[in-house]
């Protein structure tokens, strides 16, 4: 059993446990709500219920007083949804954030194709237009397989009637093995989106970075292809990491941009190249790629990483020693089965990092 | 979709930005005289996000709301005599220490807000450093009035503010806000704000509310969570500040972590004296310093420098010198055999606590400490009660008497000294020689209430008249054993226990 919790104002989504709290389950799906003492000791993670019902839980009387119980306050780190929730709190709305709404699709395939070993390309014709930011993602649903999966979005925006899809088969699991080994041409599935906030912050005007690691590389596509086919000026460096050769997709596409746009930056990287790669560019992971071309120093510039939980964690600590902060890192972690789950003590240092 | 709803964020800014003002006929930087001279490099103020949103007249109404909850229930607690519902007296004697030694540091954190608050040429800074400040004042307050109820019944709790200013133990803690006030203002927010607040006050606040509420002190445990309310904003500002100046400037990174490395240790050092509470002073115990320290300094700080190190910050030097297995052992064992000195009472661990003791010290106590209490028992039931006659030895930078043992031999004190313009000055630890190698033009002039009695400078020539006159205890009521003492006839003849 569980209760969907709506945050406002962003409008973020999250599945709430049946006895678990809103703030825990928040971390946990990738949703920042500001805490502190994470016991109801402290009223920092306060919010406001705007419909439905909540169990308090164990807040102090000095943290939620009488008054904002009855004006309907909860306390986040203790606070148990009883039913579906839309909750108001205390965090910011990015002004680049469109705020497209989430809709349902339906998606028939019109093409599969591998990419490279691990990942395939899908490509899928919406039943209507899809309006979204370049760097979001869509939620699939897989027959047979509980809740749902998200993947983000390859293609660019101004395509709302196609949508592209990269999938890395996940060893054991359940909705990218029926992906690779089941979806035929010509079957439908069930789609909804856009969802995430991670796009590209195009009013800030700084040179943009993007570090993309395995099928990461599909926001970071979906992003690139925005800016160019706007005309945006900026100077834009795509760092791809893949183990080898083989696992680097879509080089061809980039290399095209890069002879074509001389703003556009392309420095493919391979930690573990074979021998028979005859690899010619950086060897070495994607983050060190990025150190040894700017010369550890990052600061003037946006980041933008995708791709799995460790490859963003060592380029998280790269770009700060470099000197580039939370406020100008933004990103999107795949996880997966294989991931486990999150640790369960984080510090409050950071918001999305 | 709300997006473009006035946000939180918005309307603070609109409703506090003019709080700053121009310099039209002062150079700015004389207006704020110490913002450079820590070395600390500040390259723009607008980065400063205030790390919470609450204007005053917020302020006000919460905190109103707050004391007036609190309030009915300290009455509530005074009308149904409920000092005689906690577990026994020797409790009371946790809170005589928190009263003479933590409550006058809410009153230090006052000053030391308000003094620092000023200095700041962010206007963010200054307002959180405000508020701040007279959140401590608050937290001061009703813990004097919470214990001036106990005043009526026991003794040790009639001149706190004295004793917190003279008596040898107690300037351990007033040392170490002193040396936090006394430092630049960015020192003190790293001091206290970050290293305190943040990284270790949930060892302080979490074990003594859970103390009090297992031993029926719903006195305590209710202005511990009317605290604990302020304290986010204290730790949230913390977290502001070490983000603040890692970002600003390069330079400042080994500057922070120079002040995190001593404050972590200066605070790990102070903190010995809750985890002789926990695990002597509380009848019914919570849980062992050992696991309090494993629970809220090893995960919850294991996790924050984790986090840190991407900043090039890294633990806190001298982490694997706390030596949580033995502290609390030595530290009530001198206030055992210096319970003549002491202003509350001392006693034996119980055969069950002992049995505790060894269960959650499984390596340490039954090897080193227990023999000791045996003996301790065995000259008490003789007769005897042990109390040594000599003053103790103090640590320059702690101040604490050199009672702790070397990292690796439990059976060896450790003593580590070092000579200075041709005197020669002693410390517990390698991080406390260290500190004073840091600024020792600061810490000579250290007040040492041992050498003061020796110098002449408490009365005396006596112990005696150094502990009634200069310190003003009453002897024989507030010092001594709890065996005999006047708090344990008057309990057990309201109890009517013979
Ligand atoms: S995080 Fe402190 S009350 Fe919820
Ligand atoms: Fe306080
Ligand atoms: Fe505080
Ligand atoms: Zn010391």
């Amino acid at each position: 059993m569980s209760y969907e919790v709506t945050i406002e104002p962003t409008g973020d989504v999250i599945e709430v446990d049946e006895g678990q709290t809103i703030l825990d389950a928040a971390l946990r799906q990738g949703v920042w709500l500001p805490f502190a003492c994470g016991h109801g000791t402290c009223a920092t993670c306060k919010v406001q219920v705007l419909e439905g019902e909540a169990d308090i839980g164990n807040a102090s009387p000095f943290a939620l007083m009488d008054v904002e119980r009855d004006e309907g306050k909860v306390l986040a780190c203790c606070a148990m949804p009883q039913s579906d929730l839309v909750i108001e709190a205390d965090i910011d709305v990015d002004p680049d954030f469109a705020g497209y709404p989430v809709v349902d699709f339906v998606g028939t395939l019109t093409e599969v194709r591998d990419l490279s070993p691990t990942i395939k390309g899908f490509w899928f014709e919406l039943d209507r237009e899809l309006e979204f930011q370049a760097g979001q993602y869509v939620n699939l649903r897989i027959p047979g397989v509980e809740g749902s999966r998200a993947f983000s979005i390859a293609n660019k925006p101004s395509d709302s009637r196609t949508l592209e899809l990269h999938v890395r088969k996940v060893p054991g699991g359940a909705g990218t093995t029926w992906l690779h080994e089941q979806l035929q041409v010509g079957q439908t599935l069930e789609i909804s989106g856009p969802y995430g906030q991670f796009f590209v912050r195009k009013s800030d005007e700084q040179d943009a970075i993007f570090i993309a690691g395995g099928s990461g590389l599909s926001s970071p596509q979906s992003m690139i292809l925005d800016l160019l086919e706007e005309g945006d000026r900026r100077q834009l460096y795509l760092f791809q990491g893949a183990r080898n050769l083989a696992e680097l997709y879509n080089r061809e596409l980039f290399e095209g941009l890069e002879r074509n746009y001389p703003n556009f930056h392309y420095i493919p990287a391979l930690n573990d190249p074979l021998p028979e790669d005859h690899w010619q560019g950086f060897t070495g992971f994607v983050h060190e790629a990025a150190m040894a071309r700017f010369d550890n120093r990052f600061s003037g510039h946006k980041a933008y990483l995708c791709g799995p939980p460790p490859m963003i964690d060592a380029a998280i600590t790269a770009l700060m020693q470099g000197r580039l902060f939370e406020r100008d890192i933004h990103m999107e972690r795949f996880f997966t089965a294989a991931d486990g789950s999150e640790e369960s003590t984080r510090s409050a240092l950071f918001k999305r990092i | 979709m709300a997006a473009n709803k006035l946000n939180l964020k918005d309307k603070y800014r609109l409703l506090t930005r003019d709080l700053d003002w121009e310099f039209s006929y002062q150079e700015r930087k004389k207006a704020f005289p110490f913002e450079e001279f820590e070395g600390i490099k500040i390259t723009d103020w607008s980065k400063w996000e205030d790390p919470f949103r609450l204007t005053m007249d917020a302020y006000w109404k919460y905190q109103a709301e707050k004391e007036k909850k609190l309030y009915a229930i300290f009455d509530a607690f005074a009308q149904n005599n409920s000092q005689l519902n906690v577990t026994d007296p020797r409790y009371i004697n946790a809170i005589k220490l928190f009263l003479t030694a933590v409550s006058p540091l809410e009153y230090q954190a006052f000053q030391g807000f308000a003094h620092t608050g000023r200095q700041f040429g962010g206007v963010g800074a200054r307002v959180a450093c405000q508020m701040q400040s007279i959140d401590e004042l608050r937290h001061v307050q009703t813990q004097i009035h919470a214990m001036s109820h106990y005043n009526k019944f026991f003794d040790g709790f009639q001149d706190w503010s004295h004793m917190h200013d003279r008596v040898w133990y107690l300037s351990v803690p007033k040392s170490f806000f002193d040396d936090a006030r006394s430092a630049g203002p960015f020192e003190y927010l790293v001091a206290i704000s970050f290293s305190f607040e943040y990284v270790l006050t949930n060892l302080l606040f979490v074990p003594f509310m859970s103390g009090a509420a297992y031993n029926g002190d719903m006195a305590t445990v209710t202005f511990g969570f009317s605290a604990q309310s302020d304290e986010a904003r204290h730790m949230t500002l913390g977290l502001e500040v070490i983000k603040f100046l890692l970002e600003q400037h390069e330079d400042n990174v080994p500057l922070v972590q120079k002040w995190i490395d001593k404050w972590f240790w200066r605070g790990a050092q102070l903190l010995s004296i809750v985890g002789m509470m926990m695990d002597y002073m509380l009848p019914n115990k919570v849980m062992s310093w050992k696991e309090a320290w494993g629970v809220y300094f090893e995960e919850a700080g294991g996790a924050l420098f984790k986090d840190l190190a991407r900043y090039g910050i890294r633990m806190p030097k001298y982490v694997e010198q706390v030596q949580t297995e033995h502290m609390s052992h030595q530290l009530w064992w001198t206030m055992y055999t210096h319970g003549h000195a002491t202003g509350f009472h001392t006693w034996i661990p119980t055969d069950e606590e002992m049995d505790w003791l060894s269960e959650k010290y499984p390596e340490t106590f039954d090897k080193y400490y227990r023999p000791r209490w045996e003996l301790a028992k065995q000259m008490e039931a003789e007769g005897n009660r042990f109390y040594t006659k000599a003053l103790p030895q103090l640590c320059t930078t702690c101040q604490i008497p050199m009672l702790f043992t070397e990292v690796d031999d439990p059976t060896q004190l450790s003593f580590r000294d070092t000579v200075y313009h041709g005197e020669r000055y002693h410390f517990c630890s390698d991080g406390c020689r260290d500190i004073f190698h840091e600024e020792p033009e600061k810490y000579v002039q250290s007040w040492l209430p041992v050498h003061q009695i020796f110098q002449g400078n408490c009365g005396g020539p006596g112990v005696e008249q150094v502990l009634s006159e200069y310190y003003g205890m009453n002897l024989g009521a507030d010092n001594l054993d709890i065996k005999g003492s006047p708090d344990e006839q008057r309990w057990n003849r309201w109890k009517g226990v013979a």
